[in-house]
């Protein structure tokens, strides 16, 4: 526990040193806005960051400009939906609808997902088929199902503000706003939402607040031995691909094979994380199950066989799935409350920028 | 795209190359020039003009273009002795809608008689598989909307029209793009000099037109029937036949004129 604490610790001072490094080497006339964000340090009980901060300093003023386009519906193509249309904060920035709903009441083809702990991310989306962090940003954009909106089109919309010329201005230099400024802001603010701060976390780097009840132990008890073998460690995902059983056959969505084109893909999409889970209803990459009871019940006695189901699903007696009594379900569900992070939920933050925001004393320096 | 520089550059050494011109080109300062590239895209014999020009596959069906953009990249030239210079960082997007894209220039060639070229129709995997978007500049930017964003990685040929020979006549849709196995659709493209020279030195700029026939895509080792074609929108065998296709026949030399 100490040597944890002391992690944590050390990677924070890390990361500030880094930070400020960085900071002197910064043009001097932007050195006021390299205020650190510190929102990427390592929380003590995750593994290391895979997103690499250098490439894009965390810095408040970005960050800042991250959030309002985040929240900005100008970026689609009929000016109704924004990134937080669909990943509402409240939520754990998932939307409550099984299947994401873009311009026009156009249906994706997935759930939207929670957007939390990017930074430790491989890759994106149910498949994995985007690679990195700022890339993301550009799948909804242009997807005619949600924002609609060609890159080009977005970009001219920026360049057409003052306010957003001005303040990319700010940060980036004079010139157009081009693709990467744009993406390397909007991912400050996505690669800042991080949930380390639940009940459970704070029970596991023994801090105050860090208790569970009984049951709940009896359900980490029980997620250790049936779950985490595919929603590992503290990010509650070991971001492989794997065939939890939905289905018999694949023909609607077949996950990672979409992009990998292997038979041996089918059907496995990427094990997402259980963070705020109690939050992030309905459930799986096309939201069929409405609430976690149901879930549950999947992995207890509606686990489907297939060629590419996961081994872990099989038990050795020959049953499929994960056997677990009424009484083993309730002592998971339990458990599973314990991971909803307020830190995230509620952090003013990550909230819409209000028009006050707008005017903070940081962009007011701008000018000079 | 044009390249300003080797102009200027030019200009200075020539009164070096003037006082110099018995010396081999060893002098580092006039020992290398520009190429100029010139793309004519056509369907056949005819130029082709968007939404026009009524393309035939050699089994005779028809199709139209409304689209047809491609990325040509990694030039190589050789020399007859089988030497080669790998020209860095090019990266170059064609665009039959914009004149402008059909004409690219590669300086920094080393001066010397060349024999051949090649090119990647495409983007090698290294660079397309990138995450970084600051690496993506220029032609590369995604905003060029030659980029797939749910598969990260650039899409290398694009070409979209009418399939007219059918009927009711229906959209056609070449998306080719890939580079992982066992779709990767990476192709190298090494039209012949059928013997030409092209000779590269400082203060010149020779040209090499080349002349790209779109029928190609689906004429060439993988004859593809309009007829039966659903159409390419992502990584897989068919895109890599394709490919394949118009590696082997839609490039070929036109003419090299040296100032
Ligand atoms: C119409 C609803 C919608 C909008 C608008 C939207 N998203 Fe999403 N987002 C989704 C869905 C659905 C997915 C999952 C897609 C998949 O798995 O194929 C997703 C996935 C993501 C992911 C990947 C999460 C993961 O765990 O892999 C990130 C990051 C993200 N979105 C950020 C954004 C940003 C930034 C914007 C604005 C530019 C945005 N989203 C706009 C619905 C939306
Ligand atoms: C074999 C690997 C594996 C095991 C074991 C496993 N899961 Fe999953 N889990 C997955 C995958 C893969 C998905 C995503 C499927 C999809 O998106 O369609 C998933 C999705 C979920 C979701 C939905 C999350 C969301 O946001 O949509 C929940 C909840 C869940 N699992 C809980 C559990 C619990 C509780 C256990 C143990 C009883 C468990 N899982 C065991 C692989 C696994």
């Amino acid at each position: 526990m100490a040597a944890r604490r002391r992690t944590w610790w050390v990677g924070q001072r890390i990361s500030w040193l880094l930070l400020a490094t960085l900071g002197i080497a910064g043009s001097a006339a932007v050195a006021h806005l390299r205020r650190p964000a510190a929102a990427l340090a390592v929380p003590a009980n995750f593994p290391a960051l895979v997103y690499e901060v250098a490439k894009n300093q965390p810095n408040e003023a970005t960050f800042e400009l991250g959030r309002q386009l985040f929240y900005d519906p100008r970026l689609s193509s009929d000016g109704t939906i924004s990134c937080g249309s669909c990943h509402q904060q409240s939520r754990a920035f998932t939307d409550g609808q099984a299947l994401a709903l873009g311009v026009a009441g156009r249906r994706s083809a997935r759930n939207t997902p929670a957007l939390q702990n990017l930074g430790w991310h491989r890759s994106f989306m149910a498949d994995g088929g985007v690679r990195g962090l700022e890339l993301q940003a550009l799948a909804p954009l242009t997807s005619p199902q949600e924002m609609n909106e060609p890159l080009a089109d977005a970009l001219a919309k920026l360049n057409a503000d003052p306010e957003y010329r001005r303040r990319f201005a700010a940060i980036y230099g004079p010139g157009k706003i081009d693709t990467p400024q744009f993406l390397k802001a909007l991912a400050q603010f996505t690669s800042a939402l991080i949930s380390a701060d639940s009940r459970y976390d704070k029970y596991v780097r023994h801090e105050p607040g860090g208790t569970l009840t009984a049951p709940e132990q009896r359900g980490l008890a029980l997620f250790q031995q049936k779950c985490s073998g595919c929603h590992a460690t503290d990010l509650f995902t070991d971001e492989s691909f794997r065939n939890n059983g939905l289905d018999r056959t694949f023909p609607v969505d077949s996950g990672r094979a979409h992009i990998s084109q292997l038979p041996a893909d089918a059907g496995r999409f990427r094990v997402p994380s259980l963070r705020n889970v109690a939050r992030t209803a309905p459930y799986m990459h096309d939201g069929r199950f409405a609430t976690l009871p149901e879930v549950l019940a999947h992995y207890a006695h509606g686990v489907r066989p297939s060629r590419t189901l996961d081994p872990l699903l099989r038990q050795p007696d020959g049953r499929l799935g994960l056997p677990m009594s009424a009484q083993e379900q309730q002592a998971l569900l339990a458990f599973l409350n314990t991971l909803t992070d307020n830190s995230l939920l509620t952090n003013p933050r990550f909230a819409p920028p209000s028009v006050a925001a707008r005017h903070q004393p940081t962009l007011a320096g701008v000018g000079r | 795209m044009n390249n300003r520089f080797p102009t200027l550059l030019g200009l200075l050494v020539l009164p070096l190359a003037l006082f110099s011109s018995c010396k081999k080109d060893s002098d580092t300062l006039d020992s290398t020039g520009s190429v100029n590239f010139t793309v004519r895209n056509v369907a056949g014999a005819q130029d082709l003009a968007l939404n026009t020009t009524a393309a035939t596959t050699a089994a005779g069906e028809k199709f139209t273009v409304s689209t047809f953009e491609y990325y040509l990249s990694n030039i190589k030239f050789t020399k007859a002795d089988g030497t080669t210079y790998a020209a860095p960082d090019t990266y170059f997007l064609v665009n039959q809608e914009k004149p402008a894209s059909l004409s690219f220039t590669v300086p920094g060639v080393p001066a010397g008689d060349y024999t051949g070229v090649s090119f990647l129709v495409g983007v090698d995997a290294q660079k397309t598989g990138l995450t970084d978007p600051v690496t993506f500049t220029g032609d590369l930017n995604q905003a060029n909307n030659m980029y797939w964003t749910w598969n990260s990685g650039h899409i290398f040929l694009k070409l979209e029209g009418t399939i007219t020979s059918t009927t009711p006549s229906k959209p056609l849709t070449c998306h080719i793009g890939g580079y992982t196995d066992p779709n990767n659709a990476i192709v190298t493209a090494a039209p012949a000099f059928n013997g030409a020279k092209l000779t590269v030195q400082a203060g010149h700029t020779p040209q090499l037109a080349l002349k790209a026939d779109v029928t190609k895509v689906f004429d060439g080792p993988n004859p593809v029937a309009l007829s039966t074609f659903t159409g390419a929108h992502m990584p897989s065998a068919q895109s890599v036949q394709l490919a394949r296709n118009y590696a082997a026949g839609m490039f070929s030399v036109e003419k090299i004129t040296t100032e």
